[in-house]
C-alpha cells in the first residue's frame, strides 16, 4: 500500500466519533513518531489548538516524539517484572532504544516486551517469544464459574464457536422481546456490581442512563486495565471477544444506547486485532449494526486504542481521552450517566462486568447468585501473580478464603519460601500481611482489613523480597501516573516516593511516620479521584505490617531513588 | 433538582449552622464567600470555570462520605455544610505546606503580578512551615525565553493551570498548554518553544492571575529596587475606547507598572499588550519637559509657557479669521490623560465652535 499522506489519514478518521486517538496512532505508525508536522496537521484538521494538542500528546507514555520511537522496545519493569528479569532485559535492549514501561498486564508470564505492535514475553532476551495469553486453568473441584465457564471451549473466540456454546442467545432474547426494563430488573436481582474497581451496582448505573434525557446514549467498555497486577480483562477479550460484544449490546439494549466504544489499553495490540475481527464477524452476522436480528434495535461499536496512561482507566479521564481532550479526570457531579461522552448519557463498564451479563440472562439470576459463598452473589476474577507456584487468572466464588486461593488453588509460595505479603486491587489496595491474610475474598471482608478487592489483582511477595523497595516501586508508579491535576495527589505521591527511597525526608522512624501519615490522610481525604485517594494505602499498610523493615531501611539508608521504571 | 427550580429564591442550605438562601447555579464556594467566609484557594479565579485542583476549598457536606471541593460543587436545597472543622483546617495547613515545598521561595515581590501574593498569604494564614515535606522542587524556569514582557519563572509554578485557563477562557488565545503529567507537569507553548513563536499576544493575563509570581511582569519588575511603598491609583486606560480599568502602580513619583482591575466593569482583569506594558513613554528621557517654539530659522527652542501659549493662540486665531471656525480640527492623543482629552474637546467645541474633534484612541 502506498504511503497515505496527511490528508488521506485525516479524511479517513475525521468524521468518525472520537477521532484523535486513531489519528495519533495512524501518524505514529506511519512515521515512527508523532512529528511536529503531524501535530500541525492534526491541530488544523481537528480544530484543536496546537499548544493544547502538544500538551496532550506529551501526556501519553507510548506516543514517541523521536524518530524510530514507535518501534523501539518497551520493557515492563512493573512490580512483578522488576523481580523476574525486567531490568536486565531493559539493559540488554538499551542499544535498540528500549525504554521501561509500567506493568503491561502479562504478570502471569513475565516479562512482556513491546516491539511496535507485537508483545513478546520471556524472562531473558533470548527467551522472548510472541505467544497468546494463557487460558485460565479450571478451578479445582470443578468449582463453578460464570465468565470463564465456556472460555475453554474450542473456537470460543470465533463467532461459530461462540454461537455453538450459547453465544448471542441472551441478545436474541432481547431482540425477540425481552424489554429493557426487564433486563435491568434481571441484572438488579442478580446483584451484579462493577468489576472495574468501584463496585457500583450495574443495574443502577444502567437505569440512570436509561432514564436520563438527551442522546445519543453511549456504552463504553473500559478495557484500559492499567492497574498493575491485573490481566483478567485481557484473557476475556483474547479468548472470548464476542462475550464483550454481546455484553455491550445488552447494555445498549437496557439503556437505549446506539453507540459504543471499547477503550483498549495500548499494551494489548494482539487483543486489538482479535477484537477487530470479532466486531467484523458480529456485524456480518447481524449481531451488531443496524436493526440487529431484524429488530428495531441498532447499535454500533467503535474500537479505540489508548496510548499509555493509567489514569485513562478512570472513567471521566477515559471520556476526556476519547473526546481528544487533555485526559484529566472531570469534576463530579455531573456523572457520566447523565453527562458522559460528549455530554451524552453514558454507561462506562468494565469488561468483566459486561461479560457477566449474558450468562446471567442465559442461566438465570438464581444460578448466578448461587455461585457466591455465604451472603455473596456471583464470582470475581482474580489475577494472581508474583511469588506463587501457579500464577494466572482464577474465577473465584465471592467469599472464598484468600488462603484457599493462595495455598490450595495456586500451590502456595515457591519451594522453601513463605508468603510475606500480598497486594490487593492491583496496587491500589496496598498490602495485606500476617494474620490479615486470613480473610475472605469479598468486598466487606477485605475492607474490614482496611483495603479493598477492587479489580481483583493480587500480587504475591515472598520472604525474599524487600517490602520497602516494593512499596517504593508502587509509589513511584502512582507518582508517574498521577495526572497532575490536583495538588494532594500530584505532590503527595512524589513526596511519599521520595521518602520511601530516602532521597529526601526525615531519617528517624517517628518523624518519618508522622509525615507519611499526614500526607496520607490529606491525600485520601482531598484527592479528586481514586488514584490519589488510594495511593497512600501502600505506605499506610507498609507502616502497619512492616515497621521493623521500615526502621531497618531508614537506619541503613537504602536508597532506591535512582531506580528507573 | 426540580425542587430547586420550583422553589428558586427560597432554596436554602445551612452553612456552619446558619441558614442561607442561594441562587440556582451558585457554588458552595460562592455562597460561602457571600456570607463572609472566604475559603482558601489557589486554583480559583472567579472569572474562570471552577477547576477543583488545589483542594484547599474542600468542605464537609452531611451525607457525603468524602469532603467535596466547594468551588465545583453546586449548592443544593437542604445541604448541611461545614466549611472549616478543625480537621479540615489541619488538612489545609498540610496542603499549604505541601505546595510550598515545591517552590524555591514563597515570598515574592508584589510587582510580579496582581495575584502573586496568594501563596505567601496562605502560608501566613495557616502559619505553615514551607520547609516541611522537603523534596525535589517542581517546575523549571524558562530563562531562555527572551520576550520583554513576561518572565516565565516556573521554578515557582505550582501547577494551578490558571494561566492556561485564562489564556483559553478569557483571551481565547490557547497559546499555552499543559505538558507531561504528575509532578512533571509543565506549562508549555506549542512544541515547548518561546512565547514569541507561539500564539501568545502578550496580553499579560496569565501574569496577573498567577498565584505565586511564577509568571511575572518583566516591565514592572524593573521597579523592584525603587525605594518606597507601592501605591495604586485606579484609572481608565486611555489607549482605546473599551475603557479598561487599570491600577497605576507608583513608588513615590515614579510609575513602576500597570495592573488590570479585576473588578473593572469593561475588562474584568483583562488588558491588551499596550494597556498592560506600554507605559515607558511616561517617564521617557526623550519626553518634552518644557514648552518649545520655533525661532525664525525654524528651529525648536525652549520657551516660557506664556510665550508658547501666546504663539499658539495667535496661530489658531489667524486660521479661524482666514478660513472660518470649521478649519480647526482637534485630535487628542491616546497617551494623554483623560482630563487632558476632556479639556481638548471642550476647547475645540466651545473655544472654536466646531465639532471637529477626535481622539487617536477611537481606532
Ligand atoms: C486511577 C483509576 C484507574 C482505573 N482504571 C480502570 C480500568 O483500567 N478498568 C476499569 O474497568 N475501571 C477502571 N477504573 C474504574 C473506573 O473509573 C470505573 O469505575 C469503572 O470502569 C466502572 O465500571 P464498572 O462499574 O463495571 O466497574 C479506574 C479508576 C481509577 C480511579
Ligand atoms: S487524584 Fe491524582 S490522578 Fe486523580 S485527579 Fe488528582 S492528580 Fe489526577
Ligand atoms: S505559571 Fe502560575 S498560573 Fe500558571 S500554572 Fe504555574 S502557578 Fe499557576
Ligand atoms: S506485566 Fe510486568 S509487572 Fe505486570
Amino acid at each position: 500500500m502506498s504511503r497515505l499522506d496527511d490528508n488521506d489519514l485525516l479524511e479517513r478518521f475525521r468524521k468518525l466519533p472520537a477521532p484523535l486517538l486513531p489519528l495519533l496512532h495512524a501518524f505514529h505508525e506511519r512515521d515512527g513518531l508523532v512529528s511536529e508536522e503531524a501535530l500541525e496537521a492534526l491541530s488544523e484538521g481537528l480544530h484543536i489548538p496546537r499548544a493544547e494538542l502538544y500538551g496532550t500528546l506529551t501526556f501519553y507514555h507510548h506516543l514517541s516524539r523521536i524518530p524510530g520511537g514507535q518501534a523501539a522496545p518497551r520493557v515492563c519493569t512493573g512490580p512483578i517484572c522488576r523481580y523476574k528479569g525486567g531490568p536486565e532485559i531493559l539493559e540488554a535492549l538499551r542499544k535498540d532504544g528500549a525504554t521501561p514501561m509500567p506493568c503491561a498486564g502479562r504478570c502471569d508470564e513475565p516479562v512482556p516486551v513491546l516491539f511496535g505492535n507485537e508483545v513478546r514475553v520471556g524472562s531473558s532476551v533470548p527467551e522472548l517469544l510472541s505467544r497468546p495469553s494463557p487460558l485460565p486453568v479450571p478451578n479445582p473441584g470443578a468449582v463453578e464459574e460464570c465468565v470463564f465457564a465456556e472460555i475453554r471451549e474450542p473456537d470460543r473466540a470465533s463467532l461459530v464457536g461462540y454461537e455453538r456454546t450459547g453465544g448471542y442467545e441472551a441478545l436474541r432474547r432481547c431482540t425477540a422481546g425481552l424489554r429493557p426494563s426487564e433486563l435491568i430488573d434481571l441484572v438488579a436481582e442478580s446483584g451484579l456490581a462493577g468489576r472495574g474497581g468501584a463496585g457500583f451496582p450495574t443495574a443502577r448505573k444502567w437505569s440512570a442512563v436509561a432514564e436520563a434525557t438527551g442522546g445519543p446514549k453511549t456504552i463504553v467498555a473500559n478495557a484500559d486495565e492499567g492497574e498493575p497486577g491485573c490481566f483478567k480483562d485481557r484473557v476475556l477479550m483474547d479468548h472470548d471477544p464476542h462475550a464483550l460484544i454481546e455484553g455491550m449490546c445488552l447494555a445498549a439494549h437496557a439503556t437505549g444506547a446506539s453507540r459504543g466504544f471499547i477503550y483498549l489499553r495500548y499494551e494489548y495490540p494482539e487483543t486489538l486485532a482479535i477484537l477487530e475481527k470479532a466486531l467484523d464477524e458480529a456485524r456480518a452476522a447481524g449481531h451488531l449494526g443496524d436493526r440487529i436480528h431484524g429488530s428495531g434495535f441498532s447499535f454500533e461499536i467503535h474500537l479505540r486504542r489508548g496510548a499509555g496512561a493509567y489514569i485513562c482507566g478512570e472513567e471521566t479521564s477515559l471520556l476526556n481521552s476519547l473526546e481528544g481532550k487533555h485526559p484529566f479526570p472531570r469534576n463530579r457531579p455531573p456523572f457520566p450517566v447523565t453527562h458522559g461522552y460528549e455530554g451524552t448519557p453514558t454507561a462506562v463498564n468494565n469488561v468483566e462486568t459486561l461479560c457477566s451479563v449474558a450468562p446471567i440472562v442465559r442461566k438465570g439470576v438464581e444460578w448466578y447468585q448461587s455461585l457466591g459463598l455465604a451472603e455473596n452473589a456471583g464470582t470475581k476474577l482474580i489475577s494472581l501473580s508474583g511469588d506463587i507456584q501457579r500464577p494466572g487468572n482464577y474465577e473465584v466464588p465471592l467469599g472464598l478464603p484468600l488462603q484457599t486461593l493462595l495455598a490450595d488453588w495456586a500451590g502456595g509460595p515457591p519451594e522453601g519460601r513463605r508468603i510475606q505479603a500480598v497486594t490487593m486491587a492491583g496496587l491500589s489496595g496496598g498490602f495485606l500481611a500476617g494474620a490479615d491474610l486470613d480473610v475472605d475474598l469479598d468486598e466487606p471482608g477485605i475492607r474490614s482489613k482496611g483495603s479493598f478487592l477492587g479489580a481483583g489483582g493480587i500480587m504475591v511477595f515472598d520472604d525474599s523480597r524487600d517490602m520497602v523497595q516494593v512499596a517504593h516501586g508502587a509509589m513511584e508508579f502512582f507518582a508517574e501516573e498521577s495526572c497532575g491535576k490536583c495538588f494532594p495527589c500530584r505532590i503527595g505521591t512524589r513526596r511519599l516516593a521520595e521518602r520511601l527511597a530516602q532521597s529526601h525526608g526525615p531519617r528517624d522512624l517517628a518523624t518519618w511516620q508522622q509525615e507519611a501519615r499526614e500526607l496520607s490522610v490529606v491525600m485520601r481525604a482531598t484527592s479528586a479521584c481514586g488514584l490519589g485517594q488510594a495511593a497512600p494505602l501502600v505506605v499506610e499498610s507498609l507502616m502497619k505490617y512492616f515497621p521493623e523493615e521500615l526502621e531497618q531501611s531508614l537506619v541503613s539508608g537504602w536508597s532506591g531513588g535512582n531506580d528507573e521504571r | 433538582m426540580s425542587d430547586r427550580q420550583a422553589g428558586a429564591g427560597q432554596a436554602t442550605l445551612v452553612i456552619d449552622g446558619a441558614e442561607v438562601a442561594f441562587e440556582p447555579g451558585e457554588s458552595l464556594f460562592e455562597v460561602s464567600a457571600r456570607v463572609g467566609k472566604r475559603l482558601p484557594s489557589l486554583c480559583y479565579d472567579e472569572r474562570l470555570e471552577a477547576f477543583g485542583a488545589c483542594r484547599l476549598c474542600v468542605v464537609e457536606v452531611e451525607g457525603i462520605r468524602n469532603p467535596v471541593a466547594s468551588c465545583t460543587t453546586l449548592a443544593a436545597d437542604g445541604m448541611v455544610v461545614t466549611t472549616s472543622s478543625a480537621e479540615v483546617e489541619a488538612w489545609r495547613k498540610t496542603l499549604v505546606e505541601m505546595v510550598a515545598s515545591e517552590n524555591r521561595e514563597v515570598e515574592v515581590d508584589p510587582l510580579r503580578g496582581h495575584a502573586s501574593q496568594e501563596l505567601s498569604r496562605l502560608v501566613a494564614r495557616y502559619d505553615a512551615v514551607p520547609g516541611r515535606f522537603a523534596g525535589e522542587p517542581s517546575g523549571k524556569s524558562r530563562e531562555d525565553d527572551g520576550n520583554p514582557f513576561l518572565l516565565r519563572d516556573y521554578d515557582l509554578c505550582i501547577s494551578c493551570y490558571r494561566c492556561v485557563r485564562v489564556c483559553a477562557e478569557q483571551q481565547g488565545d490557547h497559546a499555552i498548554g499543559i505538558a507531561n503529567r504528575g509532578f512533571e507537569t509543565r506549562i508549555t507553548t506549542e512544541f515547548d518553544g518561546e512565547l514569541r513563536d507561539s500564539a501568545c499576544v502578550f496580553c499579560g493575563q496569565c501574569v496577573q492571575t498567577c498565584p505565586t509570581g511564577a509568571l511575572a511582569d518583566r516591565k514592572a519588575m524593573r521597579g523592584v529596587d525603587v525605594p518606597g511603598e507601592i501605591e495604586k491609583t485606579r484609572t481608565i486606560c486611555p489607549y482605546c475606547g473599551v475603557g479598561c480599568s487599570v491600577d497605576l502602580m507608583t513608588k513615590g513619583d515614579k510609575l513602576v507598572g500597570v495592573q488590570p482591575a479585576m473588578d473593572g466593569p469593561a475588562n474584568k482583569g483583562a488588558l491588551c499588550v499596550k494597556g498592560q506594558f506600554a507605559f515607558d513613554f511616561v517617564q521617557h528621557e526623550d519626553r518634552l519637559a518644557h514648552p518649545m517654539v520655533r525661532n525664525d530659522d525654524g528651529e525648536l527652542v525652549r520657551a516660557s509657557w506664556d510665550e508658547a501659549l501666546d504663539r499658539a493662540a495667535k496661530g489658531f486665531r489667524g486660521v479661524v479669521e482666514r478660513h472660518g471656525r470649521h478649519a480647526v480640527y482637534g485630535v487628542a492623543s491616546g497617551r494623554a490623560p483623560h482630563e487632558a482629552a476632556y479639556l481638548m474637546q471642550k476647547w475645540i467645541r466651545t473655544g472654536f465652535g466646531t465639532n471637529f474633534i477626535d481622539n487617536c484612541s477611537r481606532a
